[in-house]
């Protein structure tokens, strides 16, 4: 359990967070590998459904940041 | 909704980050991976009743109508005039999601093959009379039939 290495999907808005994880990619700042990302136009756009049917397929937690 | 379905809204985070926050995003990336890390695998088989029960309840239109009318409601009042205010139209809505999500987690059971109330309740835990009663409600919207009877018990299969 100790190394255990989640998968987490983000939902991130592309004006803001993603923009954000782009700029933290570009001043070299570490973030956990563990985040997966799905950009999308605005955080407005994510369906509880698409959080639902990340779990199923099998992802341990999400994250939505806009 | 994750809550009643047991999988914990903790798995699930909601955060506000501005493009020129890059600090702000790795510090926000390292709690949800530490709190996701504490909380341990999910296994989706473990919870397959659980998830289809939400999806159903989530892409049902019972709740998309009231999520929907929400605003009118709270600020113009329902077709009967009355006034809410968002407090007690929330309570209201976790009531109709809770029902809608049992009433789903049953029709999962009986679709499953769990066709009497005393083996949905085996399976999925909630209470005998609560099960008839969402089961008569089922019947109602022509979800779930009854089909006869077999060793005095009734049998229900999903129509």
């Amino acid at each position: 359990m100790g190394d255990f290495e989640p998968r987490i999907v983000a939902f991130l808005c592309n004006w803001c967070a993603y923009a954000g994880a782009d700029l933290a990619g570009v001043s070299r700042l570490q973030y956990p590998p563990s985040i997966r990302t799905v950009r999308v136009m605005c955080s407005g756009r994510v369906d509880p459904l698409f959080v639902l049917e990340a779990f199923k397929d099998g992802c341990d937690g999400v994250l939505v940041a806009g | 909704m994750f809550d009643i379905a047991g999988i914990g809204k903790d798995r699930i985070h909601l955060a506000w980050v501005s493009s020129a926050e890059a600090q702000r995003f790795v510090e926000v990336a390292t709690t949800v991976n530490e709190s996701v890390k504490a909380q341990g695998k999910f296994d989706p088989k473990a919870f397959s009743f659980e998830l289809a029960a939400a999806e159903m309840t989530l892409a049902g239109e019972t709740l998309r109508w009231m999520v929907g009318k929400e605003v009118k409601i709270t600020t113009d009042g329902d077709v009967y005039g009355r006034k809410w205010d968002t407090a007690s139209f929330e309570t209201i809505l976790d009531a109709v999601l809770e029902r809608e999500y049992q009433k789903n987690l049953i029709y999962q059971a009986v679709k499953e093959g769990y066709t009497s109330v005393r083996d949905i309740n085996e399976k999925i835990g909630l209470d005998l009379k609560r099960i008839s009663y969402l089961l008569a409600d089922l019947e109602k919207t022509n979800k779930v039939g009854f089909t006869g009877m077999k060793d005095r018990i009734p049998v229900f299969a999903v129509l």
